[in-house]
C-alpha cells in the first residue's frame, strides 16, 4: 500500500559515526531510508544498534556525517542549528521514553509549552490545550501537577504535548518503555488513532512486538541498516 | 502562561534557595540605597554650594576667630555679604538627643545664605522679637515634633554659660524650610548676641565667617586673598566653599566616600560571586530539561532569555526590595542622618540591578544555549 504515496521522509547514503574512546564506531554506513506520508513505522533492533540515533536525525537533534535527510521539502542536512529549531517547532513532535515533563508546570502548561514558539493569543493557546487534553482523556486534570500522575498519564501529557501545535511527524523513542501493559496498550491505541484519523506521520522505536504490532509495517534495524519485516494484513 | 511566567516559575522551583538569593540581594540593595542616600543627602554635601565661602581658622576648625575680622574680609570689593556663627552642640532631654544650634546675626545670614537656607524676612523678624528667639530647621522640628511657640531647653556638650550653667533655653519664633529636599535642615539659628552675652568663655569669637562673593567673581581666587590677608596675623584662615567645607568636614572622620564604596563594591562582589555561582548550578542541574526545550523547538535565543528572565526576574524582586526598605529608612530617618534617596540615585541602583541580573544570567545562559541537544540528554 505504501507505493503509491508519495515519499515523506527519505534518507539516502547517510552515514555517522561517534568517537567512543578515541575509536570511530560507524553506525550507520550508507543508509537509505524511504517514508511515505501517513505511515507509521515501527523501528525494532538491538540496543546500540542505532535507533536513537535515527530518530535523533530525524528529529534534526543530531545530524548525519554525510548523504542526505529530507523530511517533506525540508533538507535537514543543510540546515542550521536555528533552522532546525524552528522547523521542530512547527513540523514534529516528539514523544520520549521517560515523558520528560517540567515537574514545576501544571498538566496544561507542559501541554502548552511549544505554543509558546508559535504567534497565538493567550486564548488561541488555551483551546488548542484544551482540545488535546480531551483527545488523550485528560480533561479534568488540566491543573493538576504530572509528578503526582501514573506512567500512562504522564505519557498520555507527552503526547498531547507533542501533537498540541498540530505537526505532521510524530517520533516516539520507545514511548511504552516504562509502562505496564495496559497502560501501553492505552497509549498505542491512542498513537493508532492519531495516525488513523488525524494523519499523523509515526516514526516509533520500540523493543515490545507487541507495540509494534500497532504500526503499519515493522523495520528491523541490524548492523546499519534495515530489513522491512513480513506480516500478513 | 507566557514566556515570562516559565522564566519565573523555573526561578520559583527551589523556593528557599530563590528566597534566600531575593533576600541577600535585598540586603545588599539596602546597602546601596542607604550608602548611597547618605553621600547624596545633606550631610553629603550635594545640598552645599559651590558658591558660598566659610573661612575658619587655619588652625582647626574649632579654633575660635575674634569677631574684629569681619570688617577686613567686608572690605574686599567682592565681597558682596560677610555674615558670622557661632557653634553649640548638645542635646535636649536625652543625651543622644543631639542638636546643633548656629548663633548669628540673622540678617546677616538671610543676606549670605538666605536663599540656601529658606530664611525669609518674616522669620528674620520673628527671631528679632527677643534675644532668646531661635529658628528651627524643618528636619529638626518634625523629628522632634516641636511647634513655633513652644519653649526648649538645650543642654550644651561644651558651651558653659557665664553664670555656670549649660542649659540654654530658647524660645521657637519659627520653622526654616531650606532651599530643597537636599538641604540639611537638621539645627537650629539662634542669636549670636543672646549666645555671646551669656557664655563663660570665647566672647566676641567665633566659628567661622560666611562670604558671598559678588556674582560673576571667582570664588576661589576670592578665598585666597582672604587668606592672604590674614596669614600673617594671629589667627590664619583657611576659606573654602561650602562643598568643600562640609566635605573637608567628613573627611575629619575617615573618607566617607571612600569607605562607602568599598563596603559597598565588596558586598557587590560578594554578592555577585555567591548569585553566579548559585545560578550556575541551578542552570546546571536543568540541563536535561533545556535539552528537551530545545527539543520542542526552543531556539538558542529563547532558551537565553529564559534564563536571563529568570535571574533577572530574582534581582528585581531582591533588589526592589532592598529598595523600598532603603527609601523607608531614609523617611524614617533620613532628615537626621542626612539621608535622600533621590530620583538619580535610585535610576543609578536600577541600572546597576539591571545590569547585575543580566551579568549573572550571562555565564549560566551562554553555557545552557550552546550545550547540544544529544550531550544534554546524555547527562540524565
Ligand atoms: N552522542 C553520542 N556520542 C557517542 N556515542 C554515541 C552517541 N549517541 C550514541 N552513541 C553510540 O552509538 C550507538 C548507537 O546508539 P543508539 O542510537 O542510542 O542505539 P539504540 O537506541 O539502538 O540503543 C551506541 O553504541 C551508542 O553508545
Ligand atoms: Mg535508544
Amino acid at each position: 500500500m505504501t507505493e503509491n504515496i508519495a515519499p515523506y521522509i527519505v534518507l539516502s547514503g547517510v552515514r555517522k559515526a561517534y568517537r567512543i574512546g578515541g575509536e570511530m564506531i560507524s553506525i550507520f554506513s550508507g543508509l537509505d531510508l524511504t517514508i511515505p506520508q501517513g505511515d507509521f513505522v515501527a523501528v525494532m533492533g538491538p540496543s546500540g544498534s542505532g535507533k536513537s540515533t535515527l530518530l535523533n536525525m530525524l528529529a534534526g537533534i543530531d545530524s548525519p556525517d554525510s548523504g542526505t535527510l529530507r523530511i517533506g521539502t525540508s533538507r535537514l542536512d543543510q540546515m542550521g542549528e536555528a533552522a532546525r529549531a524552528a522547523w521542530r517547532a512547527h513540523n514534529m513532535g516528539i514523544v520520549f521514553q521517560f515523558y520528560n515533563l517540567l515537574p514545576m508546570l501544571s498538566v496544561a502548561e507542559n501541554v502548552e509549552l511549544p505554543l509558546l514558539l508559535k504567534p497565538l493569543s493567550r486564548k488561541e493557546r488555551r483551546l488548542r490545550v484544551d482540545k488535546v487534553l480531551d483527545l488523550v482523556g485528560l480533561a479534568g486534570r488540566a491543573k493538576q501537577y504530572p509528578a503526582l500522575m501514573s506512567g500512562g498519564q504522564q505519557q498520555r501529557i507527552g503526547i498531547a504535548r507533542a501533537i498540541v501545535s498540530d505537526p505532521g511527524l510524530l517520533l516516539c523513542d520507545e514511548p511504552t518503555g516504562d509502562l505496564d501493559r495496559k497502560s501501553a496498550d492505552e497509549v498505542l491505541e491512542m498513537l493508532r488513532f492519531l495516525n488513523r484519523h488525524l494523519q499523523k506521520t509515526i516514526v516509533m522505536v520500540t523493543h515490545d512486538p507487541q507495540a509494534a504490532l500497532y504500526a503499519r509495517r515493522t523495520l528491523h534495524l541490524d548492523k546499519g541498516d534495515f530489513v522491512e519485516e513480513k506480516r500478513a494484513a | 502562561m507566557t514566556f515570562f511566567a516559565l522564566a519565573r516559575k523555573n526561578a520559583w522551583r527551589k523556593p528557599l534557595r530563590t528566597v534566600l538569593l531575593m533576600v541577600s540581594i535585598a540586603v545588599a540593595f539596602l546597602i546601596y540605597g542607604l550608602t548611597a542616600s547618605f553621600l547624596n543627602g545633606a550631610q553629603g554635601t550635594a545640598g552645599a554650594s559651590d558658591d558660598i565661602l566659610g573661612v575658619t581658622s587655619a588652625g582647626g576648625r574649632t579654633q575660635p576667630l575674634p569677631m574684629a575680622m569681619m570688617p577686613r574680609i567686608a572690605a574686599d570689593p567682592d565681597v558682596a555679604a560677610v555674615g558670622y556663627v557661632t557653634r553649640l552642640r548638645g542635646f535636649v532631654d536625652v543625651e543622644k538627643n543631639v542638636v546643633a544650634i548656629s548663633a548669628g546675626d540673622p540678617d546677616r545670614l538671610l543676606a549670605v545664605n538666605g536663599k540656601g537656607l529658606g530664611l525669609t524676612p518674616a522669620l528674620v523678624e520673628a527671631i528679632g522679637q527677643a534675644r532668646d528667639k531661635v529658628l528651627v530647621g524643618r528636619a529638626l522640628a518634625e523629628a522632634q515634633g516641636w511647634r513655633v511657640g513652644e519653649r526648649v531647653a538645650v543642654t550644651a556638650f561644651d558651651m558653659a554659660r557665664a553664670d555656670g550653667g549649660r542649659d540654654w533655653r530658647f524660645e521657637i519664633a519659627g520653622i526654616f524650610e531650606g532651599e530643597d529636599a537636599t538641604t540639611d535642615t537638621y539645627f537650629m539659628i539662634a542669636r549670636y548676641d543672646y549666645v555671646n552675652a551669656a557664655r563663660a568663655r570665647g566672647k566676641d569669637t567665633v566659628d567661622a565667617f560666611i562670604v558671598r562673593p559678588h556674582a560673576g567673581v571667582a570664588p576661589g581666587e576670592l578665598a585666597v586673598r582672604i587668606d592672604t590677608l590674614f596669614a600673617n596675623s594671629a589667627t590664619p584662615t583657611r576659606t573654602q566653599s561650602e562643598k568643600q567645607f562640609l566635605e573637608a568636614f567628613l573627611r575629619q572622620y575617615a573618607d566617607t566616600g571612600l569607605i562607602v564604596n568599598l563596603v559597598v563594591g565588596a558586598a557587590f562582589v560578594t554578592l555577585l560571586m555567591i548569585v553566579v555561582n548559585t545560578m550556575v548550578f541551578a542552570v546546571r542541574e536543568r540541563t536535561f530539561e533545556i535539552g528537551v526545550l530545545k527539543t520542542l523547538g526552543f531556539s538558542r535565543r529563547g532558551i537565553m532569555a529564559l534564563i536571563l528572565g529568570e535571574t533577572l526576574f530574582v534581582f528585581a524582586v531582591g533588589g526592589g526590595l532592598g529598595l523600598v526598605l532603603a527609601k523607608l529608612a531614609t523617611l524614617l530617618a533620613g532628615p537626621a542622618l542626612g539621608l535622600v534617596l533621590s530620583l538619580p540615585v535610585l535610576a543609578k541602583a536600577l541600572a546597576i540591578l539591571a545590569a547585575l541580573g543580566l551579568a549573572t544570567g550571562a555565564l549560566p545562559a551562554f553555557n545552557a544555549m550552546r550545550t547540544p541537544i544529544i550531550k544534554a540528554f546524555r547527562t540524565r
